[in-house]
C-alpha cells in the first residue's frame, strides 16, 4: 500500500502540514501589494529608468560615471561614455559604489560617545543636538582666540571642496592635513622635476608602440587605472596590424607584469639605476636625442652616463647586462616609445630619483610634448582654488603625533576628520596611542572607521552618490577636464554633506569664518566655479545663459576643453651624477626579505572600500586571493624556509609583526615578500571587521628623501613560522579546468 | 465504504510521514499543486482593498478615462496606480464626508502610501508591457474585463492570464510568439 503521487498532492494541499509547506515557499506577501505613492513623482516614470552623470570617488582618478536610477533608487553604476578620461569604462571599485550607498552598517544618524574612546560605544542624537554641541565648542575656541588648536584631517581634495576646507582652516588659524597612504606625492614631486608641471602628465599609451614601465602597476591600481587600461587596450589591439610591446620593471609579479611581454624583476629600489643604464645604452648606440643628453647631464655630455654601463650596474640592479642592452635597443629603435614610472619604484628612500631617471628616458627618445605620447595638461579656467591634492608628508604626521602627545607647541582641542582614517592609515606611527589625547574628536563618516571609534561625535556623511562635488581631473587626458558630481538619489539615511556642515558651522560662529565662506552650500560654491568656466566661453559645453550651461555640465558629467594644449616642450631635468641608493630599515642578515606592500584591485588602504563585500571578493588578479591578507613569497624563499601554502607566518619587521598565511607565488623573485594593503580594520562594518592584517602597522617610517612621502617599500622583514595553518581563500582551483581532448591533428594545408 | 476506510488509514500514515518529508518536498509543493490543476499560487481568491474604490462611479458618473489615473499605461510597462496626491486633486472637495473618502484623506494627511492588494499578478519570469498593447489598440477590457461596471466589491481577475491565454491571443492577432518576447 503505497502513497501515490496524487494522494500526496491531495493531502499536501488540504492538510495543516501542507499549509506549512506552502507558506514556507510561497511568494512574499508584499509581492501581492501595489503601492500608491503619496505624491506624484514628476520626474519618475514607473518601471522606467533615468541615468544621471556624476563623478566616481572610489579612488582619486575621478572617472566619469552614469548611474541608473529607478523610482528614486540607484541601481547600477557604469562608466560615462562621454567622459574623456574613462570613455564609458569603469573598474570594480567604481561598480561597487552602490554597495556603499546601501551598506547595512552605514552611520545612519549622529552619534555621541558613551563608552571609552576606541570602544565604539555611542548613543544616537538628533542633528540639532549634535550641531549645537559642535557649534558651542567651536564658538568657545574662537572666543578664546584658540582657533589654532583645531586640526582638520581629510582625504585628498581638489577644487571647491578643497577650497571650503582650506578657507575654514585659514579663518580659524587651524591646520588642514590631507591623508592618503600610499599617496601620489612622489609621482607629483618627480613629475614636477621631470616635466616642470604641477599637473600630472598624460601617458597616452594608445599612441605608443613600446612601453617601458617602472613599477607603475597601471593595469592594477596606479593613479588612473581605467584611463591607462583603455590606452593599453588600444596599444595592444586598437590598431590593426600593430601590437605594442610592453616591458615592465617590478620587484613583484604584479598585474601589469603579468600582462607584459617581458618582466624585469629588479632589486627593490634600483629602478633609477636601471633607467640610467638604459640611458647609457641609448646614448652610446646613437639612439638618443643629443640635445636631451646635454640637458640631462647639465652639459657634461655622453660621458656622464659611463658609470652606468650595464656591466657595471648589473649586480646592483639584478638584471643581466645583455637583457638591459636588448631592452634599451628595442626602446630606442621603436617609435614612439614611452617610459612610465611610479608605484613601488617611488616607494623607496630614493623614490623621486628613481622616477625622474625613468621619466628622463622619454626625452632621450623624443616622446615628450604636444602630439607625443607624454603630454602636459593645460590649466583650466576654474578660479583660484586648489587644483591638485596636497597630502601631508610623514614628518608633518610625526609633528602632529608629537603635538597630540605633548600638547606642544599647542594642544589639539578639536580634531575634525572626514574621509581619513589616521588610526588605520598612520598605524606605522602608532597614531592610535596619541589620538586619545585630543580634546574633542569629530568624525564625519559613512561607515564607522577605526578613527571614528575614538570620536566623541560621529556625524553621518553623505556618500558621493548623495552629495555635490567637483573634481579637477588629474591626470587629465591631455587636456583639462573638470568633473561635476551631483546627488544621484535623495539621502538614504539622515546624513549630510561634510562641506555643507562646515559652511553652516561658519555661519553659526560668524565673524571671520562667515566672511571667508560666503557660500550657502557646496552646490553654490561649485556653481561659482562653473560660472568661470561658462565665462571662459571655451570647452565642451557652451551656452549664452548660465543655467543652460549648468544643466549642460551636469548632464554630461563635466566640462572639458579639447582645444586647450600646452605647446611648449618642457626642459629635461638634470640627473644627479651620484644616484642616491635606496636605504632600508633592518639589517639584511637579520631581516633577509624586502617587504613590498601593494594595493590589490579590490580594497584600498583607507576609505570604506574594504567594507564593501563585492570588493572583498574581487580576486587579486595574479594570485586570485580574496577576503584576507596574505604573504606572497617565491618558490625559492618558500623552499628555503620550508613553507607551503597555508602556513601561518609572522611577518616581523624591526618595528612590528603581523600574522598571515603564506601563498607561494611562482612569479615572485627571491629576496622579497609581498603583502597586500587594505585589510585588518577593526571597524568599517560587518564585511571588513577583523579580517586580515594591516601591513602599514609594521612599516618603518622611512621617507623619500626628496618629497618626504612614506617610503613604504623600504622595510626589511623576516618570516617566522607559527606552526599554525590556515586556509588560503582563493578563486584559483575552484573551477575545474576545461578538459581538452587530444585528437590526432588533421592536416589542412599542403607542404 | 471500504475504500473510504483505506483512505483514512492512508491519511494517518501520510500525516506522520509528511512532517519528516516537509523540507525536501517544500520546494516541489508549488509545482505539484499547479500541475494538479488546483489554483496556482499567483492567483488569489477575492481580495479586499484598504479603500473600497468603485471604478463604476469614476468611469460612468465622472466620465474619467482609464489613463486619467493609470497614467503610465500608454508609456511604460506598468499601468501604475495613481498617487494619493492625484486622488486628492478632486477629493479635497468631492464627497469628503463619505467614510471611504475619509480614509483617503487620512492617508494624505498622515503622508502614508496606500498599499493596495494586487489583483493581476504575472510571475516574475514574464514581462508584460502595457504600452505596447495599448498602442496596438487593444482595449483595457480585453484582459481586465468590464472594469467600468465594477463597484465597491472590487476588481477581480477575469481571464486566466496564463501562458496559453497569452499565446492564443498573440496567435489570433498575429502577435509575436518567440519565447524572448515575454521571457527576457
Amino acid at each position: 500500500m503505497g502513497v501515490t503521487r496524487r494522494d500526496f498532492m491531495k493531502i499536501a494541499a488540504t492538510s495543516a502540514a501542507g499549509a506549512v509547506v506552502f507558506a514556507g515557499c510561497s511568494i512574499p506577501e508584499r509581492e501581492f501589494q501595489i503601492q500608491s505613492p503619496v505624491r506624484i513623482p514628476e520626474d519618475v516614470l514607473a518601471g522606467g529608468d533615468a541615468w544621471y552623470a556624476s563623478v566616481c570617488r572610489q579612488c582619486l582618478a575621478g572617472c566619469g560615471i552614469i548611474v541608473r536610477v529607478m523610482e528614486g533608487r540607484a541601481k547600477k553604476i557604469e562608466g560615462n561614455p562621454d567622459h574623456p578620461l574613462n570613455r564609458g569604462k569603469l573598474c570594480a571599485r567604481g561598480l561597487a559604489g552602490v554597495q556603499l550607498l546601501y551598506h547595512p552598517d552605514r552611520v545612519a544618524r549622529p552619534l555621541i560617545r558613551t563608552g571609552e574612546r576606541g570602544r565604539a560605544e555611542f548613543r544616537s542624537v538628533s542633528w540639532d543636538e549634535a550641531l549645537r554641541e559642535l557649534t558651542q565648542r567651536l564658538q568657545n575656541l574662537v572666543g578664546q582666540q584658540a582657533g589654532n588648536t583645531v586640526v582638520i584631517i581629510t582625504g585628498p581634495l581638489t577644487g571647491y571642496r578643497a577650497e571650503i576646507v582650506r578657507r575654514f582652516a585659514r579663518a580659524l588659524g587651524a591646520d588642514h592635513l590631507q591623508l592618503a597612504t600610499p599617496d601620489q606625492t612622489v609621482v607629483r614631486a618627480a613629475q614636477r622635476r621631470a616635466f616642470g608641471s604641477d599637473f600630472l602628465v598624460d601617458f597616452a599609451l594608445e599612441q605608443a608602440n613600446y612601453v617601458l614601465s617602472f613599477g607603475a602597476d597601471f593595469l592594477g591600481t596606479w593613479v588612473s587605472p581605467v584611463r591607462y587600461s583603455r590606452g593599453y587596450g588600444d596599444f595592444r589591439q586598437g590598431r590593426p596590424g600593430t601590437r605594442g610591446t610592453l616591458v615592465h620593471v617590478d620587484p613583484r609579479f604584479s598585474t601589469t607584469a603579468a600582462n607584459a611581454d617581458e618582466w624585469l624583476a629588479v632589486k627593490p629600489g634600483s629602478e633609477g639605476l636601471l633607467a640610467l643604464s638604459i640611458a647609457h645604452v641609448l646614448v652610446n648606440e646613437n639612439l638618443a636625442n643629443p640635445a636631451a643628453i646635454q640637458a640631462l647631464t647639465a652639459g657634461a655630455g655622453p660621458a656622464a652616463f659611463n658609470p652606468f654601463r650595464p656591466e657595471l650596474v648589473s649586480d646592483a640592479v639584478g638584471v643581466p647586462p645583455e637583457r638591459i642592452r636588448e631592452v634599451a635597443r628595442a626602446f630606442g629603435r621603436t617609435r614612439p616609445a614611452v617610459a612610465i614610472a611610479g608605484g613601488v619604484a617611488g616607494a623607496h628612500t630614493n623614490g623621486t630619483f628613481n622616477l625622474v631617471a625613468a621619466y628622463a628616458l622619454n626625452y632621450l627618445v623624443g616622446s615628450v610634448g604636444l602630439g607625443r605620447p607624454v603630454r602636459l595638461v593645460a590649466r583650466p579656467p576654474y578660479g583660484d582654488v586648489p587644483y591638485t591634492p596636497n597630502p601631508a608628508t610623514v614628518s608633518q604626521w610625526q609633528a602632529l603625533s608629537s603635538r597630540l602627545d605633548t600638547g606642544r607647541p599647542r594642544p589639539v582641542q578639536l580634531l575634525i576628520l572626514f574621509d581619513a582614517d589616521p588610526v588605520y592609515q598612520l598605524q606605522y606611527l602608532g597614531f592610535e596611542k596619541v589620538l586619545g589625547k585630543a580634546g574633542y574628536i569629530v568624525s564625519f563618516s559613512t561607515l564607522l572607521d577605526d578613527t571614528a571609534a575614538y570620536a566623541d561625535l560621529v556625524l553621518p556623511a553623505h556618500t558621493y552618490l548623495e552629495d555635490w562635488g567637483d573634481e579637477v581631473t588629474d591626470p587629465a587626458p591631455s587636456y583639462p577636464v573638470i568633473g561635476f558630481q551631483q546627488p544621484i538619489v535623495n539621502p538614504f539615511y539622515d546624513s549630510r554633506s561634510f562641506f555643507d556642515v562646515l559652511l553652516s558651522l561658519a555661519r553659526a560662529v560668524g565673524g571671520r569664518l562667515q566672511a571667508e565662506l560666503p557660500w550657502p552650500n557646496l552646490r553654490e560654491a561649485i556653481r561659482e566655479g562653473a560660472r568661470q568656466l561658462h565665462r571662459s566661453g571655451r570647452g565642451s559645453v557652451q551656452a549664452v545663459d548660465f543655467e543652460a550651461f549648468w544643466n549642460g555640465v551636469l548632464q554630461r558629467g563635466g566640462w572639458w576643453d579639447t582645444a586647450a594644449a600646452v605647446e611648449a616642450v618642457p626642459t629635461p631635468p638634470s640627473l644627479p651624477a651620484q644616484p642616491p641608493v635606496a636605504r632600508f630599515q633592518g639589517d639584511a642578515r637579520e631581516y633577509p626579505l624586502v617587504l613590498i606592500p601593494f594595493e590589490p584591485i579590490g580594497v584600498a588602504s583607507g576609505g570604506p572600500l574594504a567594507g564593501l563585500p563585492w570588493l572583498q571578493a574581487v580576486p587579486e588578479p595574479v594570485t586570485t586571493l580574496v577576503w584576507h591578507t596574505w604573504a606572497e613569497v617565491g618558490p625559492e624563499t618558500a623552499r628555503r624556509l620550508g613553507l607551503a601554502e597555508g602556513d601561518v607566518v609572522a611577518v616581523e619587521s624591526p618595528v612590528g609583526r603581523i600574522e598571515v598565511p603564506v601563498y607561494v607565488n611562482l612569479g615572485m623573485p627571491p629576496g622579497v615578500v609581498a603583502v597586500p594593503l587594505g585589510r585588518g580594520q577593526r571597524q568599517y562594518g560587518r564585511y571588513a571587521q577583523g579580517r586580515g592584517a594591516n601591513v602599514l602597522g609594521i612599516l618603518a617610517p622611512l621617507t623619500d628623501e626628496d618629497s618626504g612621502a612614506l617610503a613604504y617599500a623600504a622595510t626589511r622583514v623576516r618570516l617566522v613560522r607559527t606552526g599554525r595553518r590556515a586556509r588560503v581563500v582563493k578563486f584559483e582551483g575552484a573551477v575545474p579546468p576545461f578538459g581538452f581532448e587530444h585528437e590526432r591533428p588533421v592536416q589542412v594545408t599542403r607542404g | 465504504m471500504r475504500l473510504a476506510q483505506r483512505q483514512i488509514l492512508r491519511l494517518g500514515l501520510i500525516a506522520g510521514g509528511l512532517v519528516a518529508a516537509l523540507i525536501p518536498l517544500a520546494v516541489l509543493g508549488v509545482v505539484i499543486v499547479s500541475a494538479a490543476g488546483l489554483p496556482p499560487a499567483f492567483l488569489r481568491p477575492q481580495v479586499t482593498q484598504p479603500i473600497a474604490f468603485p471604478h463604476n462611479v469614476h468611469v460612468q458618473a465622472a466620465r474619467l478615462d482609464c489613463t486619467f489615473c493609470h497614467r503610465n499605461v500608454a508609456t511604460g510597462a506598468a499601468a501604475t496606480v495613481p498617487a494619493v496626491e492625484q486622488c486628492m486633486f478632486c477629493h479635497q472637495v468631492v464627497a469628503t464626508e463619505r467614510p471611504e473618502i475619509q480614509k483617503l484623506i487620512s492617508y494624505w494627511q498622515q503622508n502614508q502610501p496606500i498599499n493596495w492588494n494586487r489583483v493581476h499578478r504575472l510571475p516574475d519570469h514574464v514581462h508584460f508591457v502595457h504600452s505596447v498593447h495599448v498602442q496596438r489598440g487593444f482595449a483595457c477590457s480585453t484582459c481586465h474585463g468590464a472594469v467600468e461596471n465594477v463597484g465597491k466589491e472590487g476588481v477581480q481577475q477575469v481571464r486566466p492570464l496564463k501562458m496559453a491565454d497569452c499565446v492564443n491571443c498573440h496567435r489570433e492577432n498575429n502577435g509575436p510568439t518567440d519565447c524572448g518576447v515575454c521571457h527576457y
